[in-house]
């Protein structure tokens, strides 16, 4: 309201200075004017042109203000996200520390299903804890950047996969370009890199069933490069894909399968800051692909 | 051998009394004579009184935490052995803690049983009269040498190029000589990582750090690779300002 108060004021001067003149202030305050068609058009035109661009400035300001205040309110809730994430993982932490003492100064006798159960689930709570710092880390501590040989990691990753007990039941294929050159190498956190390729393949063999196929391949497309894991497996239902990467999300066909609900979240924050992306096409009863693209390194 | 164990007194500091009542009991289970302090404050007071053989101290608490105290026990000239159980996972503080002269830490949720086998390796090195590399600036073995503030690594004085994680693990495994440390436990220790598939980054590293210090794994002057165990230091440490 204020900022329109101000359109007022030359209003305000017209009349202080009429009264003024009335109050004879000038000794003749009777004013003849006279002008051909051509100024008094092109005067019109510089007043509208004034009023047009004066009015998109301020149309622009807003604009921007608008903007500016979106931003810093998703920049607000992302935060208010990490620290949530953070305190969960602390008050997690205490009680679990203490459950696992508790445990361990009850006698078990062997071939106790009951507590092994009991230990079991405080080892996939930790495990909880430990994701949900690793994801509150990720978005706050700096990478440690190097030249990473991309075939190579993705060589040793193929390598750990095949020490997995239900290998031998999937068909694993790597393939790397040689032609007309091999994969360049990327910048970026080589631990980190590996952390969120295993997670995607382990998702890839947990989820498919014997006999399936698993595929990993990679290309560079122009200053980019994609990697992609892709299975046979049972796919994903349409109204599921939106949430996947979502904590703790997890969808309805698989069952059975044991994981934390935050592999796929680890991924996207992981490929997220090395500034690339994580798509992934699916169909229910054929299969997955989820593939990154993260700049190659100049 | 039970007689030596419990001549050894261990003080427990932790502010939650669901960690320290389970804790206690296992701990004196495991042989040692364990007393309690719920603040960094009390925990100076208790230290003083009872001259305990290690303590485990929580980062965390209210009045005075953790790290506060124990940069108080050692500006005290105060080399009592002391285990850090960390909240935070990030290495910087990792970092920190080792600078501030703990002599190891543990990340919460800890296996009770890993802590005894930390503390039994903790003491064995005070024991043997080794001088306490906890609060070191610098970590010498050989040719070798390490500048943990300024994270560099020299060998015969000559600037060595390695990454963080390699000089973080070096770091580690200097600070346990003679201890074999499992795959697991170092990413624990300098990832800060429970995830079983990534023993192979540890793996790496070490492989760099091999090229780059011209150390044989066959013929180890530096590390040693134990089959199915994990890696050891072999050098012998000295400690440096």
């Amino acid at each position: 309201m204020k900022r329109y108060a101000l359109t007022l004021l030359p209003l305000a001067l017209g009349l202080a200075l009429a009264v003024a003149l009335q109050a004879g202030l000038a000794p003749n305050p009777i004013l003849y004017a006279r002008a051909d068609a051509g100024t008094l058009l092109w005067l019109t035109g510089l007043a509208a042109s004034l009023l047009w661009a004066g009015g998109l400035a301020l149309w622009t300001l807003a604009a921007r203000r608008a903007a500016e205040a979106r931003t810093r309110e998703q920049a607000a809730s992302a935060e208010a996200h990490r620290r949530f994430v953070r305190r969960l993982d602390h008050e997690l932490k205490n009680p679990l520390t203490a459950i696992r003492a508790g445990l361990a100064n009850v006698a078990a006798l062997p071939g106790d299903a009951a507590l092994a159960s009991v230990r079991a689930q405080v080892d996939r709570l930790a495990r909880l804890t430990g994701d949900l710092r690793k994801l509150a880390e990720l978005e706050a501590q700096p990478l440690e950047e190097e030249k990473v040989d991309l075939g190579e990691l993705l060589g040793e990753l193929a390598a750990a996969a095949e020490e997995r007990p239900d290998a031998a039941e999937r068909r694993l294929h790597l393939t790397l370009p040689q032609a007309p050159w091999p994969l360049p190498h990327v910048l970026g956190d080589r631990d980190l890199l590996f952390l969120a390729l295993h997670n995607l393949l382990d998702n890839a063999c947990k989820y498919s069933r014997p006999g399936d196929t698993v595929e990993i391949r990679a290309f560079e497309d122009g200053a980019w490069v994609a990697v992609e894991v892709a299975d046979t497996g049972p796919g994903i239902a349409e109204e599921d894909l939106p949430h996947l990467g979502e904590e703790l999300y997890r969808g309805r066909a698989p069952s059975g399968v044991e994981g934390s609900g935050l592999g796929l979240a680890l991924v996207r924050a992981i490929i997220a800051r090395h500034g690339g992306t994580v798509t992934i096409r699916s169909r229910l009863g054929r299969g997955t692909a989820v593939t990154l693209r993260f700049p190659v390194a100049r | 051998m039970d007689e030596r164990k419990a001549e050894c007194r261990i003080l427990l500091v932790d502010d939650d009394q669901a960690i320290t009542g389970h804790l206690a009991p296992f701990l004196e289970r495991a042989g040692f004579a364990v007393a309690v302090a719920g603040d960094g404050e009390a925990a100076l007071q208790r230290i003083a009184e009872l001259t305990p053989d290690l303590v485990v101290l929580d980062v965390l608490m209210p009045r005075l935490d953790g790290r506060e105290a124990l940069r108080r026990l050692r500006r005290a000239g105060n080399w009592t052995p002391v285990i850090l159980l960390t909240q935070v996972g990030a290495p910087v503080e990792r970092a920190l803690a080792l600078e501030e002269g703990a002599d190891d830490y543990l990340n919460k949720p800890f296996e009770p049983y890993e802590l005894v086998a930390r503390i039994r390796a903790v003491l064995r090195r005070s024991r043997a009269g080794a001088p306490s590399l906890a609060g070191a600036r610098r970590l010498s073995s050989g040719a070798l040498e390490l500048d943990r503030q300024a994270r560099r690594v020299l060998v015969a004085g000559q600037e060595m190029a390695l990454t963080a994680k390699a000089v973080a693990v070096l770091e580690y495994l200097m600070l346990h000589p003679d201890e074999v440390l499992s795959r697991e436990r170092l990413l624990d220790a300098v990832w800060g990582w429970d995830y079983p598939a990534a023993t192979r980054a540890v793996d790496t590293r070490i492989a760099e750090l091999r090229r780059v210090l011209h150390d044989a794994a066959e013929a180890p002057q530096y590390i040693e690779t134990l089959i199915g165990q994990g890696y050891r230091f072999v050098g012998r440490v000295g400690a440096g300002t």
